[in-house]
């Protein structure tokens, strides 16, 4: 496991503890989300939409459900969309060094 | 070889600077508030998080990643010392029984460790802090013959270092994610 991942890990671990503790303000389906998000960024790219859909966290997860999660994920500022790249790629935003 | 050398730079430095806070910051305010507390042991080891968070991400590797970190915070507590038997066999009890536990659980089927596409358990990290710290607690006190009041101490002060390292943490993630947005 590289280096980032094990800080993603980590970062997992305290979201889920923030979770329980009724400490954080993500939805269950937001935080699968954004785990998801993190294993999928962790070559330092993007993660792509499509990507995200197919994750074995979300795969119980309806189109419409996931949509709205990846907006507010968006808007509580955890992802945000890629300038360079077309609409459907987004960067995650945590710490990274 | 060069990541095993980071992986022990970076633990091992934060288990010197764990136990630096517990014995300049922790252990004076503890004389302060409890001073009938008959016990030298921290009641907030926050180097017993870093050993387990350790080796719940770097299993096996967790062991010489905190060697150095661990043999240093002996010598420093007990200088020359550092080398009797009962020292060296507290070094390694100290690094080695939390990765034997998680090691221990995939075992027999109940693997805590990260793994992708499956959400942490937290609870079960702080399970494994908590029996981690009783055999701990029970072999470090065994090797070096130590009083009742030390076992519930050093249970006391491990359960509690787990759980505020964590918290701390939550803090600091969260932080960093706030200043990003």
């Amino acid at each position: 496991m590289c280096e980032l991942s094990k800080l993603a890990e980590l970062r997992k671990l305290m979201l889920s503890m923030e979770r329980s503790l009724g400490l954080q303000d993500l939805t269950p389906v937001e935080r699968d989300i954004y785990y998801a998000a993190n294993e999928l960024s962790e070559n330092g790219n993007g993660v792509r939409t499509v990507g995200l859909i197919e994750h074995a966290l979300l795969e119980t997860v309806s189109r419409p459900t996931f949509f709205r999660a990846l907006k507010s994920l968006v808007t509580k500022g955890y992802l945000s969309h890629c300038n360079s790249v077309n609409r459907g790629q987004y960067t995650v935003n945590g710490p990274r060094t | 070889m060069r990541t095993l050398a980071k992986e022990t730079l970076i633990a091992s430095g934060l288990y010197l600077a764990a136990f630096l806070v517990v014995f300049e910051v922790v252990t004076p305010l503890q004389s302060m508030f409890f001073p009938e507390f008959p016990s030298r042991a921290s009641l907030l080891f926050l180097p017993h998080g870093i050993r387990v968070l350790t080796a719940w991400l770097l299993g096996w590797r967790a062991i010489p990643a905190l060697l150095p970190g661990v043999f240093l915070v002996f010598l420093y507590v007990g200088g020359m010392d550092v080398f009797l038997p009962s020292r060296l066999a507290a070094i390694a009890i100290a690094v080695s029984v939390a990765p034997v536990v998680f090691m221990s659980l995939a075992m027999v089927g109940q693997d805590i460790r990260p793994q992708p596409g499956k959400a942490p358990c937290w609870p079960c990290v702080m399970g494994v802090g908590i029996v981690t710290s009783v055999l701990t607690a029970l072999l470090t006190n065994m090797a070096f013959g130590s009083e009742t009041v030390e076992y519930v101490a050093y249970l006391i002060g491990d359960i509690f270092g787990l759980f505020f390292l964590m918290l701390g943490l939550l803090y600091v993630f969260r932080h960093m994610r706030r200043r990003q947005t």
